[in-house]
């Protein structure tokens, strides 16, 4: 079908972009990786006059730690993380997820930048970044500020940005002690996800009893889904096949799936208990077996 | 609309080729450039039939704009084998039956070719994951993983 005409415009720098939209609020789009955006352009879903390539701005795409807070570029794609060592050394649950992100040609041009900015309900990232408190770093033409991820997420491709935002950086501070992490998704070859689900899991290491928890579902929704009452039954207990079994049923519960080509509203239902009780088991593991390294 | 001379260095070759904004890297390719290996099916990243090397890396070249290609190096399949010989993973994909109608071989050749620049000698859940974002509607998956696993024994071979 082809693209419909639009305008292709580089910026150079965050300041030169954000004016940019500044003044076209409703007809330009940021362009990063264009995965998802040019999809819709040639559906026909979105037909903006401009794209504002931000790939050609300096200093967007890296991945860093220091302070206890690792640090990654907003044009940093899918790919790098995959293959990233200091990813795969201080938060090893994105490497481990990265792999199953849509095909290796999408990653590697997708960017964590626009996988968040876009606010698409089908993806990976979100409910990972969530369970681990992430935030990212907002800016325009002057200025900067900090919000945690999960204020990111509004609705249906909707998010709480500014037309003359960008986002930045997302920052994650390095897992507590005792602080175990899984997530799990379900999909169909390599698909988008048709449910995803975060548990994070901190423990006491004398009690081992669970300290705090982060239950956090993606695809079932129109953003990603804190289930904080599943969180809450999980707090002050030991690892427990009923208290997981539990918050698996409030998941199941809380959450808001629509039935599609792919499966019904029951089905996907089933499948987010099943994938809460086995993160909640494997994220408690996780957070035990630091108890002896 | 914008149009612009990029710098595309394809196959070794550098062209200075004027594109409009809403041309893809795949429409650049084949109407510009007369390399037709590269193909369209799905036209959204799915099935793998447009893939070309961008700076070494698979890319879908039905969803890149050719003006974001500016200044990168890309390979097509017209790109490989040498002085008329074909390079290996084509040879192995004939002697192992790998195709039917074809239209999905030069993306897969060139899935594979970023897949053992990786991982030489991947295992076979690698070389299932790597290769599943193309596919094959002739169904001959399993003849393409013969082929790819006889180039990943042949580079063991060599290892040793
Ligand atoms: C076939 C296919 C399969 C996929 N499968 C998965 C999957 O399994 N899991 C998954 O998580 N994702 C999946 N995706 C989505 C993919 O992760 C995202 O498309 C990708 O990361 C988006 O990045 P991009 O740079 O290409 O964004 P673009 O397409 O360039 O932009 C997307 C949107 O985000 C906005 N945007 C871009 N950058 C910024 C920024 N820095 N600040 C603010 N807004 C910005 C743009 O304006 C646009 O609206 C899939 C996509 C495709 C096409
Ligand atoms: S035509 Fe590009 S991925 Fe199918
Ligand atoms: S050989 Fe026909 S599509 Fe693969």
């Amino acid at each position: 079908m082809g693209l419909n005409r639009f305008e292709y415009i580089e910026a150079s720098s965050i300041p030169e972009a954000s004016r940019f939209l500044a003044d076209r609020p409703e007809e330009a789009r940021i362009y990063a990786g264009g995965t998802s955006l040019l999809l819709l352009m040639k559906q026909r879903i979105a037909r903006p006059a401009y794209l504002v390539n931000i790939k050609k701005i300096p200093g967007l795409r890296y991945i860093d730690k220091n302070d206890g807070t690792v640090r990654i570029g907003a044009l940093t794609t899918h790919h790098d993380l995959e293959f990233s060592p200091l990813i795969r050394r201080w938060l090893p649950v994105i490497s481990e997820l990265e792999p199953e992100v849509a095909n290796i040609r999408v990653r590697s041009t997708g960017t964590i930048g626009g996988n968040l900015g876009f606010a698409e309900p089908l993806t990976d990232l979100p409910p990972v970044l969530i369970a681990m408190d992430a935030r990212i770093k907002v800016a325009d033409e002057s200025l900067e500020r900090l919000l945690p991820l999960e204020h990111l997420f509004r609705g249906y491709y909707e998010t709480s940005l500014r037309p003359q935002e960008l986002i930045t950086e997302i920052q994650v501070d390095l897992p507590a002690p005792f602080f175990g992490i899984k997530y799990l998704r379900f999909s169909m070859g390599s698909d988008k996800p048709l449910v995803g689900c975060a548990v994070g899991i901190r423990i006491d290491p004398e009690s081992k009893l669970c300290v705090d928890a982060r239950c956090v579902l993606g695809c079932v929704g129109p953003t990603p889904l804190r289930v904080r009452e599943a969180e809450e039954a999980l707090k002050g207990l030991p690892y427990r096949v009923n208290s997981s079994a539990k918050a698996a049923r409030i998941a199941a519960t809380a959450c808001s799936p629509l039935t599609d080509l792919r499966a019904t509203e029951e089905y996907k239902r089933a499948i987010v208990e099943v994938l809460m009780r086995r993160a909640v088991e494997e994220a408690f593991r996780r957070a035990s077996s630091k108890l002896q390294g | 609309m914008t149009r612009k001379k990029i710098i595309l260095s394809v196959n070794g070759v550098r062209n200075e080729i004027e594109v409009e904004a809403k041309e893809t890297l795949l429409e650049t390719l084949r109407n510009r450039l007369d390399l037709t290996g590269a193909k369209l099916g799905c036209d959204q990243q799915v099935c793998g039939s447009c893939t070309v090397l961008m700076n070494d890396l698979p890319v879908s070249s039905c969803s890149v704009l050719a003006m974001d290609a500016d200044g990168c190096e890309i390979l097509t399949v017209e790109g490989l084998g040498a002085g008329g010989a074909l390079h290996p993973i084509q040879q192995a994909f004939i002697e192992h039956g790998a195709f039917q109608c074809a239209y999905c071989t030069p993306g897969l050749i060139l899935a594979v070719k970023y897949l053992l620049s990786r991982f030489p000698r991947p295992t076979e859940p690698q070389l299932r994951h790597y290769l599943a974002g193309n596919i094959c509607r002739c169904g001959c998956h399993v003849e393409i993983l013969q082929a790819v696993r006889s180039l990943a024994r042949r580079a063991q071979e060599n290892q040793l």
